[in-house]
């Protein structure tokens, strides 16, 4: 039975990343105070879209033995895939930011210490952690423990909203005080968030590290459809705690202490300890997943060897590349920047890496050169085209919209 | 010389005329082993008409899907051809002497054949 549950583990770490990641915590507490579950169906179609394109670099990972971004290399060629890398990095570094801003913040709520004092402690025990730890030990432990968010579902049980009321919200397109510009800024943010393109170079990656083989394509699916899904309800757990308390009282979420509100309200000291522990172990894991990812994406764009499989020794440069992206989320923390609002400006990025991230996948899954009689059927080759025009359209309107709202303000 | 000398890199005629870009290098492993594999030998440039930038793996296959990424991409890249290696006859070297300022070509031989791009 727990080898079961524990076969899914990296699904659910991949899904932690986008969906639960330090800046979607706030964000998704934002949504629920400001807009209530009126942009719920962004969720749900961020979850399809995510399972559809992490499905099919699974499969290609599992048949072929290749990671995304070595796919991306090869069919893009230098200077495209280039352009990706660049734009990737950008988008996974200031992720990494926030999510060592987050585990700081996320302690300082249990310690009262303040969080600037946290930060290195954060930084060098990630850096321990993934110089010495076993790929799969760490994928179970981060992925396990930040199920503990549970708890932000449990307090909307145990809060005993209208369900009449919240099931309302969900069929509204827009909310009283809020212009239609924030609206759709926030869900172009949300549905972005969803779709974050290390995701796929982490999950792809990490199945090469569990030596996938055509035998694990029913493990990657599992997977996926265990996953995103989850993270998905994760996300909504928390915008529904938000709409239930802080929506009503009119309180304005603009930092992560504020999440624990609601829980509080509902269950306690108790439930808050519970979801504390949820919350380092989510920013945790999304630190874990995107400084993985800077090391994946740079070693399979150059070449290098790169993997936790292999000792430091025998992969120098993709564990070197780690701790530079560790040491270069330190820096810009001690800048005293919001590690939150520092995610804001990665939506320009990935208005680049999307596309250039989720074409080669699709391609790649076509090649019976690759994928033998896996190749993509109908269903999912009309799915992943869809998806691909919903990606730039959402992409290319993020910038204007983000001007416009000056980041939701 | 490294691969990045010849990728992206306008290719002429013997006349002068402009043919198109480099967009791929076709390499077979037929050398002495080395390591695991045969070791790479330059068989060809991927040279296509249009554009310089990638076919993303069409001109090896038939492939067709998925619509519309596929049929587009095709046409984009039609007339894409291989020339075989012993066809160059100059490539871009930077210690030539010839001005840094003017644009790397590389110069195939007059009578050069153009052979399919497909495998």
């Amino acid at each position: 039975m727990s080898r079961r549950l524990l076969v899914v583990a990296l699904g659910v770490l991949t899904a932690i990343g986008g969906f639960v990641d330090a800046g979607d915590l706030v964000t998704n507490a934002v949504v629920g105070s400001r807009f209530g579950l009126s942009l719920v169906w962004v969720v749900a179609v961020g979850v399809v879209g995510i399972c559809v394109f992490a499905h099919m670099s699974g499969k290609v990972a599992a048949v072929s033995g290749r990671a995304t971004f070595e796919i991306i290399r090869e069919r893009l060629g230098p200077t495209a895939a280039g352009l990706n890398l660049l734009a990737s990095l950008a988008v996974t570094v200031l992720t990494l930011v926030a999510e060592v801003g987050g585990i700081a913040l996320a302690l300082q709520l249990a310690s009262s210490v303040d969080h600037r004092l946290w930060v290195p402690v954060a930084a060098l025990a990630l850096w321990l952690v993934l110089w010495r730890v076993k790929f799969s030990v760490m994928e179970n432990a981060a992925g396990l423990l930040g199920l503990a968010l549970v708890g932000f579902a449990v307090a909307v049980f145990l809060l005993g909203p209208d369900w009449a009321e919240l099931g309302a919200q969900v069929a509204q397109r827009s909310a009283a005080t809020e212009t239609g510009a924030t609206y759709w800024y926030f869900a172009v943010a949300l549905f972005g968030a969803a779709m974050t393109p290390y995701e796929v170079f982490f999950f792809s990656s990490g199945g090469v590290e569990e030596g996938w083989g055509t035998k694990d394509l029913a493990t990657s699916r599992l997977n996926v459809l265990v996953g995103f899904p989850l993270g998905g309800l994760l996300s909504v757990a928390i915008a529904a705690s938000a709409a239930v308390v802080l929506l009503p009282a009119g309180i304005a979420v603009d930092s992560m202490a504020q999440l624990t509100l609601p829980v509080a309200q509902a269950g306690g000291t108790l439930l808050v300890a519970v979801v504390i522990v949820g919350l380092v172990a989510a920013t945790s894991g999304a630190a874990i997943e995107t400084t993985l990812s800077t090391g994946y994406t740079l070693a399979q764009y150059l070449g290098w060897s790169w993997g936790k499989f292999r000792r430091p020794a025998e992969a120098p440069r993709f564990h070197l590349a780690m701790i530079v992206a560790l040491v270069v989320a330190v820096g810009v923390l001690m800048t005293n920047v919001d590690p939150i609002a520092v995610t804001e400006y990665s939506v320009v990025f990935s208005a680049v890496a999307l596309p250039l991230t989720y074409v080669p996948i699709l391609v790649v899954a076509n090649d019976p050169e690759y994928m033998g009689e896996h190749v993509n059927g109908r269903v999912m080759n009309f799915l992943g085209t869809v998806y691909l025009v919903i990606l730039v359209v959402a992409a290319v309107a993020a910038i204007p919209l983000m001007i416009v709202t000056e980041a939701g303000g | 010389m490294i691969a990045s000398d010849l990728l992206d890199v306008r290719v002429l005629d013997a006349g002068g005329t402009p043919v198109g870009w480099v967009v791929d290098l076709r390499f077979v492993l037929d050398g002495p082993p080395d390591g695991r594999l045969a070791g790479a030998r330059l068989h060809g440039l991927v040279v296509s008409p249009r554009t310089r930038s990638s076919f993303l793996g069409y001109e090896r296959s038939r492939v067709r899907h998925p619509w519309p990424i596929a049929p587009l991409v095709r046409r984009r890249h039609r007339g894409t051809f291989l020339a075989h290696w012993e066809d160059v006859a100059r490539v871009p070297d930077r210690d030539d002497g010839t001005d840094p300022e003017r644009e790397p070509v590389v110069v195939l031989q007059v009578g050069y054949t153009r052979y399919t791009a497909g495998l």
